[in-house]
């Protein structure tokens, strides 16, 4: 729902500001068309989301007012989005696995990968691949998983290659245990690339000068990678890993063309739960309630990127 | 304000069609909405069916044609079924009729204001009962108002399986619940796996469980359990649980064991008894499933009666349900636009001509008991029988409970072997809270 970049409204009023000091009729006029923008389809859509989850919100309109109780079903009786417990499940916990494990392989991969192809010729064709799933439709990259994971060895690859070690099949869509990790795995192939590629511009900016100082001073090639390269790039790393978070949270095309949050709900993820409880199920109120959940989780990862715009803008 | 506009339109406007003669203590308080202003000549009826079955009712819709000489387009829907209708509904632009699969939609439908109940379009209810299948109006009636009426129904209460196996093994179908048990240990006792269970899906399990509570406690209990007054955890739910994966489908009994079954998906299940290199006798629920195990998908060499049949779930000792008391699914169909063509249309519905026309296409059993068994093709005559033979019926439960609790989850759980009672007691809150907060 009403889910976009708040810091877009932030860092325009900050330097509409700076020049003149007043506020005058040009600033007015060039801010115009973008804050009404930003107020019809951002602010009010938020708003109204706000509102409606206080209420029942029956075929999305306001029917009757219900306080606190879609937060407090959310979360005290609804396993689909929480279930606490050993070990705990449901859609919020599910995407708590993603920012933790999709957002650390990913940067974790993309650093090494990036680190390694500086170092061999053909480095340029293995970026290519490695950034291609990036050029692939989301749409598309599920579909292509979803027959590499077939529960057959006829029709799955993964399984056809469990079949030569006499193993399997294993339905890893179809077994909550595996299904996560299975679509985790998905999605990290298909990001590993977006990391890989900033990261490996990055490292291209470090000084040859300090590499081979630290080399001078034998240092080896292990603590090179974790003492000068990782704290070196450790701004490209948060600015990889933020939008990673933040793509991660929104996450919904992936889950609903592979699992559709199957088997039972157990891929379910926050954004999917949203979708399914506003539309199939109409309860628009209880989806707007989990749509606040999510811009609420956004916030924070938000606020820290303007703060480090900021202290970037000091440095230059 | 609305509320009010659209009372008035009901009490001046098209007074003459509504009800004006007899039985005025049903319909005065049946909310009418406005006709559309701008409708065209024809309808458009929506569904999600394509291919065969879009055939087979559009056969229906030229026979509405054919009598009533207005253009009836039928519009696929085939993927997010709810969330389009409801889109289209929000923005203005519904389909005339829509035929919804689920009656936790319709409800919300209904109570959303979406659907013209059937009064409006001059359709009792009363007056049309005896014509359906004993239990079948139930399912269209929302907090006392009639809203639709079975379209299309299936069997849920159908044993399948492959005679010639069958005589192989020399083994005969139970009519009884410990005939079925011991049919199943002679089967295993033969080295043969006796189900295929398609676990993965976890609707499958659900039509296992409501045939087996409805013979067990009975169609009173059946409705109580499925509706807002249900109570999961006054020992009867765990206690039909208990019995079909504790006799019937244990993990030595099931095709593939626990794990096997759990990542089985349902059309998968169908070919575990019916493909051409099977692995299971049996496989239970629903009259589709023949249908599904004769197509390309798994066996189009199946001859009916020789290669695959099925008998009727059987009765259990000392359980209240009659062998004819059954379960069934089925799409339900609503109108969405008061308008006179609509209501010809609704009307149409109702008649045993239009039951016919659709019965004859093969893919569906009409809810209609006059419809002649002999027009439906000899591959489902028998399921066609066993529905107008059947003294009582109730429709799947799992399509009766509101969105969000998950039974089948909850079945599949209890198959993996978790406990029954807790599972249930959690259940509980979940779904007396979705029935609130519907």
């Amino acid at each position: 729902m009403a889910v976009a970049n708040p810091p877009a409204e932030t860092t325009e009023a900050s330097s509409a500001k700076k020049p003149g000091g007043g506020f005058g009729w040009a600033a007015l006029f060039f801010m115009g068309p973008a804050g009404l923008l930003l107020l019809v389809f951002l602010v009010f859509p938020a708003f109204y989301t706000l509102a409606l989850s206080f209420n029942r919100g029956r075929g999305g309109e306001f029917s009757n007012w219900v306080g606190f109780d879609n937060y407090v079903r959310l979360f005290t009786n609804d396993p689909n989005f929480l279930r606490l417990g050993f070990p705990p499940a449901g859609a919020l916990w599910n995407n708590v696995l993603w920012i933790v494990f999709y957002t650390s392989l990913c940067v974790l991969l993309g650093l090494v990968i990036a680190v390694m192809a500086t170092r061999v010729r053909y480095e340029a064709l293995i970026k290519a691949i490695v950034f291609l799933p990036m050029a692939i439709a989301a749409t598309a990259v599920a579909i292509i998983w979803r027959f590499v994971y077939f529960p057959s060895s006829e029709t799955g690859l993964l399984n056809a290659l469990l079949g030569i070690f006499n193993l399997g099949p294993v339905a890893f869509l179809g077994s909550p245990d595996t299904v996560n990790w299975a679509l985790i795995a998905v999605g990290v192939w298909g990001s590993v690339g977006f990391a890989t590629v900033i990261l490996s511009a990055a490292i291209k900016g470090i000084s040859s000068e300090v590499l081979e100082a630290a080399r001078v001073d034998g240092a080896n090639e292990t603590q090179i990678f974790w003492r000068i390269i990782v704290p070196m790039v450790s701004l490209p790393i948060s600015v990889v890993a933020v939008t990673l978070i933040v793509n991660v949270i929104k996450l919904f095309d992936l889950i609903y063309v592979m699992t559709a949050g199957g088997p039972g709900t157990s891929s379910r993820v926050i954004a999917f739960s949203m979708y399914q409880e506003a539309f199939p199920a109409g309860q628009f109120g209880y989806g707007a309630a989990i749509a606040i959940i999510m811009l609420l989780m956004l916030i924070p990862v938000m606020i820290f990127n303007v703060r480090r715009f900021r202290t970037e803008a000091v440095q230059m | 304000m609305v509320l009010l506009l659209v009372l008035a339109a009901c009490g001046n406007g098209d007074g003459g069609d509504n009800g004006d003669g007899g039985d005025n203590g049903d319909t005065a308080d049946v909310e009418c909405p406005e006709a559309p202003a701008d409708a065209g000549d024809g309808i458009v009826v929506t569904s999600l069916w394509g291919g065969a079955e879009q055939e087979a009712f559009e056969a229906v819709l030229d026979a509405f044609t054919e009598e009533t000489g207005i253009e009836a387009t039928y519009e696929p829907n085939r993927t997010d079924y709810a969330t389009v209708l409801r889109t289209r509904i929000q923005g203005g632009n519904p389909p005339d009729v829509a035929i919804i699969p689920g009656i936790g939609f319709l409800r919300s439908f209904a109570r959303d204001g979406s659907i013209v109940p059937l009064d409006c379009y001059d359709v009792n209810a009363d007056e049309i009962a005896d014509q359906y299948v004993p239990g079948m109006m139930e399912a269209g009636n929302v907090d006392g108002t009639q809203y639709a009426i079975m379209a299309k129904v299936n069997s849920k209460a159908t044993i399948w399986y492959d005679p010639s196996r069958f005589s192989d093994l020399g083994v005969e179908p139970a009519d009884t619940w410990d005939g079925l048990v011991s049919l199943t240990d002679d089967i295993a006792g033969q080295g043969a796996s006796p189900w295929s269970l398609a676990a993965a899906d976890g609707w499958t399990l659900t039509d296992w469980f409501e045939a087996t509570y409805l013979k067990m406690h009975g169609v009173d209990a059946y409705k109580t359990l499925f509706s807002a007054d249900g109570d999961w955890t006054d020992g009867t739910a765990q206690e039909s649980i208990e019995k079909m994966y504790g006799e019937l489908l244990t993990a030595d009994n099931v095709d593939g064991g626990t794990d096997g079954a759990l990542a089985t998906a349902f059309v998968d299940g169908i070919a575990k008894v019916f493909s051409t290199s099977p692995s299971a006798e049996m496989y239970c629920c629903g009259g589709f499933v023949g249908g599904i195990a004769a197509s390309g998908d798994v066996n189009p060499d199946l001859t009916y009666g020789t290669d695959i049949d099925w008998f009727p779930f059987p009765t259990i000792e000392d359980g209240a349900g009659e062998l004819t008391d059954i379960s069934y699914g089925g799409d339900i169909i609503a109108g969405l636009t008061n308008r006179e063509e609509v209501a010809e249309f609704m009307q149409f519905m109702t008649t045993v001509e239009a039951g016919t026309a659709w019965a004859e296409g093969g893919t569906i059993i009409s809810p209609l008991s006059g419809v002649e068994v002999s027009v439906y093709p000899e591959s489902v005559q028998k399921e066609a029988e066993q529905i107008y033979g059947a003294s009582n019926t109730v429709y799947d439960g799992g399509d009766l409970l509101p969105a969000g609790p998950d039974l089948g989850a909850l079945l599949q759980s209890a198959f993996r072997g978790d406990d029954v009672g807790p599972l249930l007691e959690e259940f509980q809150s979940q779904i007396s809270t979705a029935w609130d907060t519907e």
